[in-house]
């Protein structure tokens, strides 16, 4: 089907106009859009008639569309919001509640704080991440990610606080290499795969090479704690290689 | 987002209209465009911002699903998008054409008294 330049010229419009979409509509529907609006446009110049009375009622169509699809996905942003906010409060109840129960736990009101915000944010990366993809191994890998990191980081800021030996900031470089992967992954399926399993065995190699100055009766646990972690991340990449096959093959 | 349970509630008119223009089989966005103008007798003019704003919706319902990409031979080689119904898509779709149906006979029942 040959394309004069009119057709060319209002579909490079119609495609600047679709980028007001927001972005997951946007990378869903934002090809087959401009195909069927250039396929108006190829039908028009075939009756020999003008585009521009077509090109205005599909933009202001399409601009009505986009004012819809905009507020609908600032009320979802705020339910998800106000739902991880719920969650996080609901979860610090732990804390709160043990640090009435257990002896010598005394944290300052600005703890509670600092611990509310690092659930909200974990529970905000989760609710952002897991729905870039249907599958349930995807949400699950997300998860189990998201909590041994979680968990990683904050054991490891208790210990360096506790024990006051900075080697154990060595554990951060298992964080900022998932980080970084999860960025050049563009927090695809296979990348992230790739990026878990790496982070496990760094995990590994670092609890094998660091000296942990324990008593052999502590060693053991640590030995167990650190296995726990290597299995979730491991577990994280294998439910994401899961999701990635599934994806490749529907 | 969850839509509204279709069974039971009636169906906006560009879901109607799309549903009916993937009854009898996979089409890509532009085919259903011209479906929905064909079936309406030229009443109805969709444009792709209500067309994939309800397909949209109508994905996270359940009532259609992506069925592949290939290319039309009427058109040019491009490939493109196809949709179709869903189980519960073509369900959705009977209860609507029930719905109405019922509509139609109790109207007609009151005009037949009111002669």
């Amino acid at each position: 089907m040959a394309v004069d330049r009119g057709v060319r010229r209002y579909t490079g419009w119609y495609r600047l106009l679709l980028r007001l979409y927001p972005a997951s509509f946007r990378q869903r529907f934002g090809e087959g859009m401009a195909q069927s609006f250039r396929d108006l446009c190829v039908e028009r110049r075939r009756a020999n008639r003008s585009l521009f009375g077509l090109a205005l009622w599909i933009f202001c169509e399409t601009l009505a569309g986009i004012a819809k699809e905009n507020v609908m996905q600032m009320s979802r942003m705020g339910q998800t919001i106000f739902r991880v906010a719920l969650g996080s409060l609901a979860a610090l109840m732990v804390p709160l509640v043990a640090s009435r129960m257990v002896p010598d736990w005394n944290w300052r009101p600005s703890g509670f704080v600092i611990v509310y915000l690092l659930f909200f944010a974990t529970g905000m990366a989760y609710a952002l991440i897991a729905r870039r993809m249907g599958a349930w191994s995807y949400k699950v890998g997300v998860g189990v990610a998201l909590l041994a990191g979680f968990a990683l980081g904050w054991s490891n800021m208790v210990q360096v606080a506790d024990s006051g030996h900075p080697e154990n900031l060595a554990y951060y470089s298992v964080l900022v290499l998932g980080l970084i992967g999860a960025c050049v992954a563009r927090l695809r399926a296979r990348g992230l795969a790739l990026t878990l399993f790496a982070m496990a065995a760094t995990l590994a190699v670092i609890a094998v090479m660091l000296p942990s100055g324990a008593p052999p009766y502590l060693a053991r646990n640590m030995a167990i704690g650190h296995g726990i972690y290597v299995v979730l991340f491991a577990a994280s990449g294998m439910l994401f290689r899961h999701a990635s096959v599934a994806r490749a093959q529907s | 987002m969850v839509m509204k349970d279709t069974a039971r509630t009636p169906l906006s008119p560009a879901v109607l209209h799309i549903l009916l223009a993937l009854s009898t089989g996979g089409r890509h966005g532009y085919g259903i465009m011209k479906q929905v103008e064909a079936d309406s007798e030229g009443k109805v003019k969709m444009g792709p911002g209500t067309l994939y704003g309800s397909m949209g919706r109508m994905m996270e319902a359940g009532l259609i699903r992506e069925s592949g990409k290939r290319a039309d031979p009427e058109m040019d080689d491009e490939r493109r998008i196809y949709y179709e119904l869903t189980g519960a898509g073509r369900a959705a779709l009977e209860a609507e054409l029930r719905r109405y149906r019922d509509v139609v006979a109790v109207a007609e029942g009151r005009l037949a008294h009111g002669r």
